[in-house]
């Protein structure tokens, strides 16, 4: 039986696997990565240049920015509501046990979403429904030439799909984010009514909201929104193979998008922290 | 007009192309042929400064494609016009949307002339009724026609058609190589012909080369494949014609 | 108005009859695996190849997701001086929510997401037809090896990392936080119970069994070519991403 999936270009062994190979695998995908931060970095580096200087793009991001948030909203609707109920039961459980004092429990939550899971469980969820429809539309595009199309137009690709597609990102992600934050916290707020018998007006206080969750919110917010774009747009034009590569640049861009989001959640918390510890 | 000077492509560590030179003079025509795979796609690629050569020099209008930035490339491309084999027409667009796109991106004309210029040559292709159709409601011919007019819409004085007749019927390939010929006739323009269809390379070309094995095998002007008896130009060419479409 | 309904009753509908198919699938799987009846290489190379795919994303996500959870807690932990508590502030959450969440999510996206590829290819490519033409069933050669690998090794990967992840978490707290190692770990081993540890992993193994059905379930039901195969990807992920939060959530209101 032949196996066309796609991941074929590393065929398993026949008969047992050994370690040693296991290990030549790991070390052959950690090499790849370099090559594709590299990649990245010039594939930014050109939206950018095209965002000054490229051509009038009337009414291509905002087709764009309707795009991810009708893709997205429901999807986020449920996470992060799901979200807000698992973190409230816990948090909740956690300070009957040991304090018996619930007052504190929405304005921490609400807090704990701006710095933390508002943003970052919002990207992950764009990252795995609006990344991989670009990488599904981009890698269509060039397997069917129509990449090529655009460019004996004498259109630049970056210039014309990836430029819109960058720029309603950044500016949707925060939208998302605010979104998500909302449906997250009042799916906490009912959680606590009902299994803890908080009030609403005690949990819904946004006294701990300071200027510095604001901030660092919104921070992590438009960099996955800069970043997403870039790294499924990626995915998606580097495809090669027909409709199998269609597949693995679409699996590409959910985990490459995904990991960024982690890596630059680390770094903006890190750089926060120190500021706050200042 | 183009010059492609030892010319080599290499796909994942092989050479597919090798050494490959050719000259095609102001208002020529001239046609690919060869078996499916030898590499006529590739060429026409090269040409265009789609693909990037491995080796040698493709030189088009005097420059040299290697040394062109994105903006110099762009600025050549307004010059040329290419069917693509499997159309490539633009799948969120409509029809008449696919044929403004290559207008509107020359930025000279205005939205009331780029309108009548699409309406003359949907006219001219027989489709005026599907201007408003997305690429996935047509069939295989009207595809073909829509992806023609697109290459053709800005009067480039260089064409580019790659397989123009592909898995079409015989009537219709008929008609497209009407299309080709007209347009030929009609003005001052240049044009590189890759296909099967021996019989319409025969009625729009000057000149063939044969590709094969990665190279051109033979090139020469119509008559002169015609007497050649060397292998394996001779039974390509024969069994073409054996077929009914020499 | 009608029309809004209209769609609103047909989408319900849709999903409905989709969750239904799930647990047939379900169902079916079940019955292969109750005999053990499935094919054994086959189930030792959908083992490797799992392995192969994830094991670096869920170490790097899981060493980032320990750093993230010390410098959150140390934001609050700062503030009080109790530095004692910063062990067992990041690594409860680390162990109980944070950590299966993410290393979930992330294998649904390497994991699921490849399969759900490599099934619907397999379909469009009319492969599993074939294997049903000679007599195997699809279930029991293909779908029960990967949902066995994907159980197995998540219970693993989730092992590895939770150790990567407190390693991690450990690291940053010596470094930017300026907490000593010893002191973090020796808040883990304090406040931490083998407990939180195995509420984390059976949960794990949970989102490891769904992420498997439903990319199974996707995979094989592709139809349409190359764009189907592209939709069918989406879906396992979309899909997964909520199967995990709604069993996180059903977890919780279960155990407490």
């Amino acid at each position: 039986m032949t196996r066309d999936g796609p991941d074929n270009e590393h065929p398993p062994p026949r008969g047992t696997p050994g370690w040693g190979q296991f290990i030549g695998d790991v070390g052959r995908r950690a090499l790849e990565f370099g090559r594709l931060v590299r990649e990245n970095v010039e594939l930014l580096g050109l939206t950018l240049r095209y965002m000054v200087n490229g051509r009038r793009r009337r009414g291509r991001i905002a087709e764009q920015m309707y795009d991810i948030g009708n893709r997205s909203m429901l999807f986020i609707a449920v996470t992060l509501g799901f979200l807000g109920m698992i973190l409230i039961f816990q948090a909740g459980y956690q300070a009957e046990r040991i304090t018996g004092d619930l007052q504190m429990l929405g304005p921490l939550f609400l807090q704990l979403l701006f710095r933390e899971f508002g943003p970052t469980i919002t990207a992950l969820m764009v990252a795995t429904r609006g990344g991989t429809g670009m990488a599904a539309q981009l890698g269509t595009m060039v397997v069917t030439e129509q990449i090529d199309a655009l460019r004996m137009s004498a259109a630049q690709p970056v210039d014309y799909l990836v430029v819109p597609r960058f720029l309603a990102s950044a500016v949707m992600l925060p939208v998302l984010t605010v979104f998500g934050i909302l449906v997250s916290f009042a799916a906490g707020a009912v959680t606590a009514n009902l299994a803890f018998n908080v009030n609403y007006y005690t949990f819904v206080d946004i006294g701990m909201i300071e200027s510095f969750d604001i901030v660092i919110g919104s921070v992590k917010a438009i960099a996955y929104g800069l970043v997403i774009p870039i790294v499924a747009c990626h995915a998606g034009l580097s495809v090669s193979g027909g409709s199998a590569g269609v597949g693995r640049a679409t699996t590409d861009a959910v985990v490459r998008c995904s990991l960024s989001v982690v890596f630059l959640d680390f770094l903006i918390s890190g750089i926060g922290y120190v500021f706050m510890a200042l | 007009m183009i010059t492609l000077h030892e010319v080599g492509k290499k796909w994942q560590g092989e050479w597919v192309l090798r050494d490959v030179s050719l000259e095609i003079s102001q208002g020529e025509y001239i046609g690919l042929i060869g078996p499916g795979g030898s590499g006529k796609t590739l060429l026409i690629k090269l040409m265009t400064g789609l693909v990037h050569p491995d080796a040698g020099t493709v030189t088009v209008d005097g420059q040299n494609l290697a040394d062109l930035d994105a903006r110099g490339k762009e600025a050549l491309r307004f010059r040329m016009g290419m069917l693509f084999q499997n159309f490539a027409l633009f799948d969120f667009m409509t029809v008449a949307e696919n044929l403004a796109f290559p207008l509107r991106q020359a930025g000279e004309l205005e939205e009331a002339e780029i309108a009548g210029r699409i309406q003359t040559a949907l006219g001219e292709i027989g489709l005026s009724h599907a201007a408003e159709r997305y690429p996935i409601e047509l069939s295989g011919g009207m595809k073909k026609r829509v992806s023609f007019a697109r290459a053709v819409i800005r009067r480039p004085p260089l064409l580019f058609y790659d397989d123009p007749t592909a898995g079409l019927d015989p009537v219709t390939s008929a008609k497209i190589f009407q299309l080709l010929t007209t347009i030929r006739e009609s003005g001052d323009t240049t044009a590189v012909t890759a296909g099967h269809d021996l019989r319409g390379i025969r009625r729009l070309c000057d000149r063939v080369a044969m590709v094969g094995d990665g190279s051109i095998v033979h090139t020469g002007t119509i008559g002169e494949f015609d007497d050649c008896r060397r292998e394996p130009v001779a039974s390509f060419w024969e069994a073409s014609r054996a077929e009914g479409w020499g | 108005m009608m029309e809004w309904l209209k769609v609103v009753g047909q989408k319900s509908l849709a999903a409905i009859r989709e969750v239904g198919r799930l647990a047939e699938l379900l169902w079916r799987i079940l019955l292969n695996l109750a005999p053990w009846r499935f094919d054994g290489p086959e189930t030792w190379r959908a083992l490797y190849r799992v392995g192969v795919q994830s094991v670096g994303i869920v170490v790097i996500t899981a060493v980032l997701t320990g750093a993230i959870m010390v410098i959150q807690s140390g934001m609050y932990i700062q503030q009080y001086g109790a530095y004692g508590l910063l062990g067992w502030g990041a690594g409860y959450s680390v162990l109980r929510e944070v950590g299966p969440i993410m290393i979930g999510l992330m294998f649904s996206g390497r994991v699921g997401a490849n399969n759900a590829a490599e099934l619907g290819t397999m379909k469009v490519t009319e492969q599993i037809d074939g294997l049903r033409a000679l007599a195997i069933d699809p279930v029991a050669y293909l779908v029960v090896p990967r949902v066995v690998a994907m159980l197995v090794m998540m219970f693993l990967l989730v092992i590895i990392g939770n150790f990567t992840a407190l390693v991690g978490g450990a690291i940053t707290s010596q470094l930017i936080l300026g907490v000593d190692i010893e002191v973090f770990f020796w808040s883990l081993r304090t406040y931490l119970e083998m407990a939180d540890f195995w509420h984390g992993v059976g949960k794990s193994v949970g989102f490891g069994f769904a992420i498997a059905v439903i990319s199974c379930h996707f995979g094989l039901n592709v139809r349409g070519g190359a764009v189907g195969v592209g939709r069918a990807v989406n879906a396992s992920v979309v899909g997964s991403a909520i199967a995990i939060f709604m069993l996180d959530y059903l977890v919780s209101f279960v155990t407490i």
